[in-house]
Order: structure tokens, then sequence, then C-alpha cells
């Protein structure tokens, strides 16, 4: 049932779980002011970690942000 | 094209004559897609940037000052772009399809030869997990995790073939996560480390 490949993304997507965890929207709300913080040269990190943590576990969000940051960078 | 602060924006588009502003957001909004989708979608830009421009002279009022009014703007002509683009590329997969698409094939061992620690380490961890989907996750959880987390569909498609929203499904995917990690840690199988050993190997 569970191969090693999927295994891997299970074990990848558990280790990456916190307690408190912002949900999409919240994550939606904030992310054109993490782009800018990006694009601006600072840390997005540290800058706003709850939605650095979101991004990183959920594909939906992370591929909206990519896309937003090409945006941001425009022209 | 003039430039504007946030507040300019908002007066000019909430006043007696937006047609400059709503001409010059239009023009930002096409930019700023073809900037960020490359070749994906070059003959439906021109209608993403038309539909999100009504949602986004609709939705005046939720905009919060926390950015830029045109970063702001482009964030929700990306989600129309996405939202659409996500729909068109997955419409013919049902959830029920997936599920017994995957059932029916299985997953083949295709990894190079691992260690001999590695294939008992993987038949540990596989067990573990077995039993704790089994015993602890809902029936739903475990759909969503087959779909979102092994298959790689979109959240938002999945929560609307689920009947529910995107957030909702992110809120009980991250409920399964969490029972997953505390039963693992409870096995001593720490999920970092087991990470973490999976990719030295």
């Amino acid at each position: 049932m569970l191969a090693r490949g999927d295994l891997y993304k299970l074990v990848r997507a558990v280790a990456g779980t916190r307690e408190a965890e912002i949900g999409c929207d919240e994550c939606f709300d904030q992310m054109d002011r993490l782009a800018e913080i990006e694009v601006s040269g600072s840390d997005a990190t540290t800058a706003m970690p709850l939605v650095h943590d979101h991004l990183r576990n959920c594909e939906d969000c992370h591929e909206a942000y990519e896309f937003l940051l090409k945006a941001t960078r425009w022209p | 094209m003039r430039r504007r602060t946030n507040e300019q924006w908002l007066t000019e588009l909430r006043g007696p004559d937006p047609d400059e502003a709503l001409a010059d957001l239009y023009d930002l909004l096409v930019g700023g897609l073809k900037a960020a989708l490359g070749g994906l979608a070059d003959a439906n830009i021109e209608d993403f940037a038309q539909e999100a421009l009504l949602k986004i002279t609709r939705n005046l009022d939720s905009f919060r000052g926390e950015s830029r009014f045109t970063t702001w703007a482009k964030k929700i002509a990306m989600n129309v772009a996405l939202t659409e683009l996500k729909r068109s590329r997955w419409r013919d997969v049902s959830l029920q399809d997936l599920l017994d698409r995957r059932a029916a094939t299985g997953r083949g061992m295709e990894d190079p030869q691992p260690t001999t620690e590695q294939v008992a380490l993987q038949n540990m961890v596989r067990a573990e997990l077995r039993d704790i989907i089994d015993e602890d996750l809902t029936a739903r959880q475990r759909e969503a995790i087959v779909a979102v987390i092994l298959e790689g569909m979109p959240i938002a498609e999945v929560a609307t073939r689920m009947g529910t929203n995107q957030n909702a499904l992110y809120k009980l995917l991250h409920d399964a996560r969490k029972k997953l990690k505390r039963r693992m840690e409870a096995a001593g199988l720490p999920p970092q480390e087991v990470l973490a050993a999976f990719e030295s190997g």
C-alpha cells in the first residue's frame, strides 16, 4: 500500500507539521505583504514565519505565491 | 502609466470617472499575469485580467493597505488564473477514479537498492503509519492524504470534490498530520529523524 516514494512523501509532510499552523485563507490574506518583503531582499522566513511555514506545507498556496513573486518583480 | 499611491488608486477607482485607473490597472494585471505565467496561458490572459478586474473593483473594501495596492491586485489576478488553470487541468479526474486507480495499480518499489538498514527502517515506519492511518484517521482524512499528499492533486480541487473548501480541507489535513506526528513520536520514530535517514539513503 505504501511504496517507498509514498512513504517519503508522507514522512516529509508529517515532519514539516507544527502544532499551530495558519490556514489557506489567512495565508492568502498575507502573501502580498510577504512577496514585497521578499522582493525587497529581506528574509521572508523570519519576517512572517507562520505564512512561510504554511507555504512549505501547502502546494496550492506555494504555487500561487511563486507566481505572485514573479508578478511583483514585474515590471 | 502614471504612478499612484494606494490612496490615489482607491479614490480614483471609487470616483465618478474611474476609466483611466481601470485601464491602467487592466494593463498592469495583463503584464503581471504574462510575467508570472510565462507561456502557460497566453490565450486566456486577457480573460483572467478582466475577471480579476471585476473582483478587485467589487472588493476594494477588503484591501487592508498592508501592501501596495498593485501587489494586492496582482494577487487577486494570480488566484483567478490559477484557479481556472487547475480546474481545467484536473477537469476529467474524479476523486474516486484517483483512489480506484491507485488501489488497482499498487505502487512499485522504484528506488534503486536501498541498504538493509534502510529497508528495516522503511518497514518499521510503513507498519506504524499503516496502523495509524487505519486506526486514528477518519475516512475523509485518509482520502485527503491520498489525493493531496500522495497523488499531488491540488487541495482546492480535492476540496470541491469532497464538498468542502480549500481552507477547511487544509485544516482537516493538518489535524491528520498532527495525529501521525504524535503517534510516530510516541513509537520512537520522530518524523524529522526518519526523514533525515530517508534522505541520507
